[in-house]
C-alpha cells in the first residue's frame, strides 16, 4: 500500500491558541491518500482549514493529533533535524509570490537554496548549471538570474518560486494557492508547468485553491473542506458532475459562470449566512448552522464519512 | 518597402524582457535616498565633520594640549587699539593683558609692562619703545598714548593664529575642537557598535526562539530600561574610573537596549513572512536562514535605529562631558570643551557658542541622514 | 441612453523615483442611467486608477494630465475640493477591495453609516436617519440590524463588512456607484450574495455601478457591459454578449480561453497568454498587447491602433480588424 501513496494523512487534527484559554479548530480529523503521480485538490472557502492542513503536513507547524505519513515514513513526531532529509522529497509552492521571495536575493542564489541547504552544491556558482536548465524550463533566460525579485511581475516570480520548489526533483509538491494572486492571463501559465512537471517526472501535488474549476481542471480527486473538516471527497470529475454535499452544491452553485447567457439562466443556489467562528465551531456537522437540509440530527452527531457509491466519500447524515 | 503585415517576431526574451533597471537593494535604496535633500545635507555634514576630525590634527600646528598662558582667552575676533607707531594692534585680554597683534592679524606676545600705577589704576606697557598705558578705572577700559592722547578700539580684526581664539589656558580651540569632535564621533560609533553586535544577537535569538526564551529576555531588556540612564553610567564610571574606555562601556551596555527590541521586533514580523517559512520547508539551517533571510531584511530598521542612536551617544558622551565626570584634561571632547567654557561665559561666550554648534550640527546631521534613510528604506513610498 | 457618467481621453500618470508611470493612457467611455459597466483588466491595466480619477480620490504622487470627466454637465477635473466632497457619497460613491481598510475600527458601523447621510443632510433628524440606516442594513442583509448597528467594524466578517460598505455606499442613494474589486477578498459564497445583491439594489435604485474586477466570470454574471483594459488603454468594448460570444481583440480572445471552464476536457491543456504585462514606466510604442500577441503583426509593434466599430456599441483596437488587414491564416478574425 505505502508504495503506492506518497502521502497519507490520518486524522489529522492542529489546534492553535488564540490569546487565554481559547482554541482555534484550524484542522479537525482530516484524513486522506494522495496516490504517486496524482493530484488532490483541496478547496474550501478561506479559514476552512485548507492552508493550516497543508502547512502541518509539511510539518511547518507541528502536530496536534494525527498521523501523517510521507512515502511509507511517519513524519508525525520527527524532529526537525530529522526531517531535513526527508524534506528534499516533499517541496512547497505559496501563495503571495511577493511574500513568498526574498527580495534582497537574487533569483540564482533564490533557486540555488534548497540545492545548497542539502549539500548537493556548496558554493552558489556551482549551482548554476542546475539553475539555468530550470530557469529556462520555467519559461525565463539565464540573463534573469542575476536579477532581484522584486525587479520580477507577479507570474514571473511565482514561475521563480516554482522553480525553487521543483530544483530539487521532490516527490510530493504542496501548491498552496499557487495562482489565486496572479492575474487570469498568467493562472495558465503556472497551471501547464504544473501539469507538464507532473507529466515528466511523476510527482505528486497537494493542490490547495479556492477557484474551483482550476481544481477540478488540474486535480484528480477532490477534497471539499469546511471549517476544519473534510466533507466530500472523490474522483473530481464525480464531485463537479454529481455534487452530495450540501455545501459543496451550494460552493459548485456559486461559481461565477463565464458566459452571459448561463449566467442569465443560473438559479439562486448560494448559500446564506457566513462562516462560524473556527474558535467555536458547530456542534455536529459543522455546516447544519447554513445548510437548507438540516435535520436535528444534524446539530448533535459528527457525520461519518461514508462512502456514497464507487469510493464518493460524503460526511453528511443525508447519506 | 517592408509589408507591415508581416508576423511580429516576438522572443521570449522580448516577452519576459524586465524594464526595471537592475539595481540591488541596496542601490535602490541609495537613488531614492539622494533625492532627498536634506538627508544629503546631513549626509555631506557627516562626511565633512569626519574629514575635520581624523584629517584636521594634520594640518594645525597646535596640540590639544599645549598651553600658552600669554595668550588666554583670545577670541576669534578682536576688538584692537593702534599702535601708536602704527605699525600694528593691541588687544587688552580679560586679565588686563596686552597682546601685540600684528598688521596681518597674527598675535605677537605680551606687551612688556614697565610699571603699575596703583593709585591711578593704570598699567603701562612697553609698545616698541613707547609707553602706552592701560587705565582700567573704568569700563570700557581706555588706552593711551604717551602724550596721555585716548586711543579708541578702531576697527575689529579676526584672529589670524587661533582661528577660533584661544581657551582660559592659551589651548588652540580649533585643534581641541578636531580632537573634540574625534573622540565624540569615536565614542558614538564603538558604543553603536557595540550595541549593534549585542542588540542584534540578543534581539535575533529573542525574536527567532519566541515563546517563553522570548518572554524572559524581553523581561530582562524591561527591567535594564527602567533603570535611569545617567544613574547608571555614573555609577559604570565610578566603578570603572573616568576615561574614555568608561563612557564607551557605559554607553554601550546600555543603549543595545532598543537596539534589541528592534530586531526582535524585525525578526518577529519577518519570520512569519512566506520567504522564511519556504527557507524552513526547503531544509536550511537556522543558522542560513538567520543570516541570508532575516537580518539582511530587518538591516533597514537596524540601520535607522543606528544613526539615531549615534546622536544620542554623543549627546549623552557631551553631556557627560559636560557634567566633569567624562574625559579628564587635558583630552577634549565636546562636553568637556562645554564645561570648561562655563567658567567665563560672559566674556567669551565663544568657547560655548563653538562646541555647542558643532554639536548640534552633529545630531542635525544625523538626525536627517536617518530620516532620509528611514523614507527610503520604506517600502510602502516605493511605487 | 442617456449617460449619467462621460470620460474623455483620460490621462493619469505617477510621479515616481523610477520616472513616470504612465498608469492611463487615454480612455474614453460614458456609462448610462441604471446600467452596469464592467471593466476588466488585470492588475497594471489601469482599471482601478480609472475609477480613482474620477473621485479625486489619486494618491499625491499622482497627476491627471489630460482629459475630460463629465458628470452633470460639470468636469469632475476642475470642480473645487469643497464641490468634490459633496459630490462623493453623495452623488457618487465607491467601494474598494478591502472593506476592513475602508472603514474606521473606533467607530460603530451603524454611526459611520449614519455619519454618511448626516455629512451631507445635516438637517435631518437623528431618530430619522437611524431608522434608515436600520432598512439599509437589512435590505443589504444584515441580519439583526439592531443588534449589528453598534456592532465594530472587527466584530464583523469580511463578507459582512463588504455588506456594510455597500450600504454605506448606497445610504444617499447616489446616482453611480463605483466597485473596485469588492468581491475579490472574499469567498465564492459570500462573493455570490454580494453579486446578487448589487443586481437587486441596481434595479430597486437605478443607480448605474461601474464593477471593476479581473474576473471575467464576475462580469458574465452581473454586467450590461464591459470594457477590456491593457496597458492603460482601452482594448475593447462591447455588451456583454458580445464580449464573450465575438470577441474582437486577440486580448480579450486570451482571457477567455485561459480559464478553464467548470467543464473543460482535462487532457485539452489550457492556452496561457504568454509574457508578463508591459510596464507602464516604458509603455511600448505600438499596441501594448503586440509583444505578447499571437497574431501581432510588424505594424502592431511600431503604431497603435485606433478604435475600429464592429457593431453597434462595440467597437475594439486592433489592425487586424481594419479593413485592410490580410485574411490569412494568421488572423483569427478574417478566416
Amino acid at each position: 500500500m505505502s508504495d503506492q501513496n506518497i502521502l497519507e494523512v490520518r486524522d489529522l487534527t492542529k489546534h492553535f491558541k488564540a490569546g487565554g484559554k481559547q482554541v482555534v479548530h484550524a484542522v479537525d480529523g482530516v484524513s486522506f491518500t494522495l496516490a504517486r503521480g496524482k493530484t488532490l485538490g483541496l478547496v474550501g472557502e478561506s479559514g476552512c482549514g485548507k492552508s493550516s492542513c497543508a502547512r502541518t503536513i509539511i510539518r511547518m507547524y507541528d502536530v496536534t493529533a494525527g498521523q501523517v505519513i510521507l512515502d511509507g515514513t511517519d513524519i508525525t513526531n520527527m524532529k526537525q533535524k530529522e526531517l531535513k532529509p526527508l524534506r528534499k522529497k516533499m517541496q512547497m509552492i505559496f501563495q503571495d509570490p511577493y511574500a513568498s521571495l526574498n527580495a534582497r536575493m537574487t533569483v540564482r542564489d533564490i533557486i540555488a537554496e534548497p540545492l545548497i541547504a542539502h549539500g548537493i552544491v556548496k558554493k552558489k556558482e556551482a549551482a548554476n548549471e542546475l539553475v539555468y536548465p530550470m530557469l529556462e524550463w520555467v519559461g525565463l533566460t539565464k540573463e534573469h538570474a542575476n536579477r532581484y525579485a522584486h525587479e520580477f511581475s507577479g507570474g514571473q516570480r511565482q514561475r521563480v518560486g516554482i522553480a525553487r520548489a521543483l530544483i530539487l526533483q521532490p516527490e510530493l509538491v504542496i501548491c498552496d494557492e499557487p495562482i489565486s494572486a496572479l492575474d487570469v492571463s498568467i493562472q495558465a501559465q503556472v497551471i501547464n508547468l504544473l501539469k507538464d512537471f507532473q507529466e515528466e517526472k511523476g510527482l505528486s501535488y497537494l493542490f490547495i485553491a479556492h477557484d474551483l474549476s482550476m481544481v477540478r481542471y488540474v486535480s484528480d480527486e477532490v477534497g471539499v473542506m469546511y471549517l476544519g473538516h473534510l466533507v466530500e471527497i472523490c474522483e473530481s470529475n464525480e464531485i463537479y458532475d454529481n455534487p452530495l454535499h450540501p455545501y459543496t452544491k451550494g460552493l459548485l452553485g456559486s461559481i461565477p459562470i463565464a458566459n452571459p447567457k448561463l449566467a442569465r439562466q443560473k438559479e439562486k443556489s448560494g448559500i446564506e449566512g457566513d462562516i462560524p467562528s473556527p474558535i467555536h465551531p458547530p456542534q455536529g456537522c459543522r455546516f447544519h448552522t447554513r445548510c437548507p437540509f438540516a435535520k436535528p440530527e444534524c446539530g448533535e452527531v459528527k457525520p461519518q464519512m461514508k462512502d456514497a457509491g464507487g469510493g464518493h466519500m460524503v460526511a453528511c447524515h443525508l447519506y | 518597402m517592408e509589408n507591415r503585415w508581416e508576423m511580429l517576431e516576438s522572443s521570449n526574451e522580448d516577452r519576459e524582457k524586465l524594464w526595471k533597471k537592475n539595481r540591488t537593494f541596496a542601490g535602490d535604496v541609495w537613488f531614492r535616498f539622494r533625492h532627498k535633500p536634506t538627508a544629503i545635507a546631513g549626509f555631506v555634514i557627516i562626511v565633512l565633520l569626519l574629514l575635520f576630525a581624523l584629517a584636521g590634527p594634520y594640518f594645525t600646528k597646535y596640540s590639544y594640549s599645549a598651553q600658552n598662558l600669554e595668550l588666554v582667552n583670545i577670541p576669534p575676533r578682536m576688538k584692537v587699539y593702534e599702535a601708536p607707531d602704527g605699525t600694528g594692534y593691541m588687544y587688552i585680554t580679560q586679565s588686563l593683558k596686552v597682546v601685540w597683534v600684528n598688521k596681518d592679524g597674527t598675535l605677537g606676545g605680551q606687551l612688556k609692562k614697565v610699571r603699575e600705577e596703583s593709585e591711578s589704576s593704570m598699567t603701562i606697557f612697553d609698545c616698541n619703545g613707547t609707553e602706552v598705558a592701560l587705565y582700567y578705572g573704568v569700563k570700557p577700559y581706555m588706552m593711551a598714548d604717551p602724550e596721555t592722547r585716548v586711543l579708541y578700539p578702531t576697527r575689529h580684526v579676526f584672529n589670524k593664529s587661533y582661528t577660533l581664539g584661544t581657551d582660559s589656558l592659551g589651548r588652540d580651540i580649533l585643534t581641541r575642537l578636531m580632537y573634540g569632535t574625534r573622540v565624540s564621533l569615536m565614542v558614538a560609533f564603538v558604543a553603536v557598535l557595540v550595541n549593534l553586535v549585542i542588540g542584534i544577537i540578543f534581539g535575533g535569538i529573542s525574536g527567532y526562539a519566541g515563546g517563553t526564551v522570548d518572554t524572559i529576555m524581553m523581561r530582562i531588556v524591561d527591567i535594564i530600561s527602567t533603570i535611569p540612564l545617567t544613574l547608571y553610567v555614573i555609577l559604570i564610571m565610578v566603578v570603572l574610573g573616568t576615561g574614555l574606555k568608561s563612557i564607551i562601556v557605559a554607553l554601550g551596555t546600555v543603549y543595545w537596549v532598543d537596539m534589541a527590541r528592534v530586531v526582535r521586533g524585525q525578526v518577529l514580523s519577518l519570520r512569519e513572512q512566506e520567504f522564511v517559512l519556504a527557507a524552513k520547508t526547503i531544509g536550511s539551517s537556522t543558522k542560513s536562514i538567520l543570516v541570508q533571510h532575516l537580518i539582511p531584511n530587518a538591516m533597514g530598521s537596524i540601520l535607522v535605529t543606528v544613526t539615531m542612536l549615534i546622536p544620542s551617544a554623543i549627546f549623552m558622551e557631551a553631556f557627560l562631558g559636560f557634567l566633569g565626570i567624562g574625559l579628564q584634561p587635558p583630552l577634549a571632547s565636546l562636553g568637556t570643551m562645554c564645561n570648561d567654557a562655563t567658567e567665563n561665559l560672559r566674556s567669551c561666550p565663544y568657547q560655548l557658542f563653538i562646541p555647542a554648534l558643532v554639536i548640534c550640527l552633529i545630531m542635525f546631521a544625523f538626525n536627517f541622514v536617518g530620516d532620509g534613510l528611514r523614507d527610503a528604506l520604506d517600502p510602502k513610498l516605493k511605487k | 441612453m442617456e449617460p449619467i457618467l462621460q470620460i474623455e481621453n483620460l490621462k493619469t500618470s505617477f510621479m515616481t523615483s523610477n520616472g513616470e508611470v504612465q498608469a492611463v493612457r487615454g480612455v474614453s467611455f460614458s456609462i448610462g442611467k441604471g446600467e452596469i459597466l464592467g471593466i476588466v483588466g488585470e492588475s497594471g491595466s489601469g482599471k482601478s486608477v480609472t475609477s480613482m480619477s474620477i473621485l479625486r480620490l489619486l494618491a499625491d504622487t499622482a497627476v491627471i494630465k489630460e482629459g475630460t470627466i463629465t458628470f452633470e454637465g460639470k468636469n469632475l477635473i476642475d470642480v473645487s475640493k469643497k464641490e468634490m466632497r459633496g459630490i462623493r457619497g453623495e452623488k457618487i460613491s465607491m467601494i474598494f477591495q478591502d472593506p476592513m481598510s475602508s472603514l474606521n475600527p473606533l467607530i460603530p458601523v451603524g454611526n459611520q453609516v449614519a455619519e454618511m447621510i448626516l455629512e451631507h443632510h445635516p438637517d435631518r433628524k437623528k431618530e430619522d436617519v437611524k431608522k434608515e440606516v436600520l432598512e439599509l442594513f437589512s435590505r443589504v442583509r444584515i441580519p439583526e440590524p439592531e443588534k449589528r448597528y453598534k456592532c465594530f467594524p472587527h466584530e464583523f466578517s469580511g463578507g459582512m463588512r463588504q455588506r456594510v460598505m455597500i450600504a454605506m455606499a448606497l445610504a444617499n442613494k447616489p446616482d453611480l456607484l463605483i466597485a473596485d474589486e469588492p468581491t475579490t477578498a472574499l469567498d465564492v459564497t459570500i462573493q455570490d450574495q454580494i453579486l446578487h445583491q448589487l443586481r437587486e439594489l441596481e434595479k430597486e435604485y437605478g443607480t448605474s455601478i461601474i464593477f471593476i474586477t479581473h474576473d471575467l466570470g464576475v462580469v458574465a454574471e452581473l454586467c450590461d457591459r464591459v470594457i477590456v483594459m491593457y496597458g492603460g488603454l482601452v482594448m475593447e468594448e462591447a455588451s456583454i454578449d458580445d464580449i464573450f460570444e465575438k470577441p474582437g481583440h486577440p486580448y480579450t480572445m486570451g482571457l477567455l480561453v485561459s480559464i478553464p471552464d467548470i467543464k473543460q476536457d482535462k487532457s485539452v491543456r489550457l492556452m496561457p497568454i504568454p509574457g508578463s504585462p508591459p510596464d507602464m514606466t516604458n509603455p511600448p510604442e505600438g499596441c501594448p498587447f503586440a509583444p505578447r500577441c499571437p497574431y501581432a503583426r510588424k505594424i502592431c509593434a511600431r503604431e497603435l491602433p485606433e478604435f475600429i466599430e464592429l457593431g453597434e456599441g462595440h467597437r475594439t483596437r486592433c489592425f487586424l480588424q481594419y479593413p485592410d488587414a490580410p485574411a490569412d491564416e494568421h488572423n483569427p478574425f478574417r478566416r
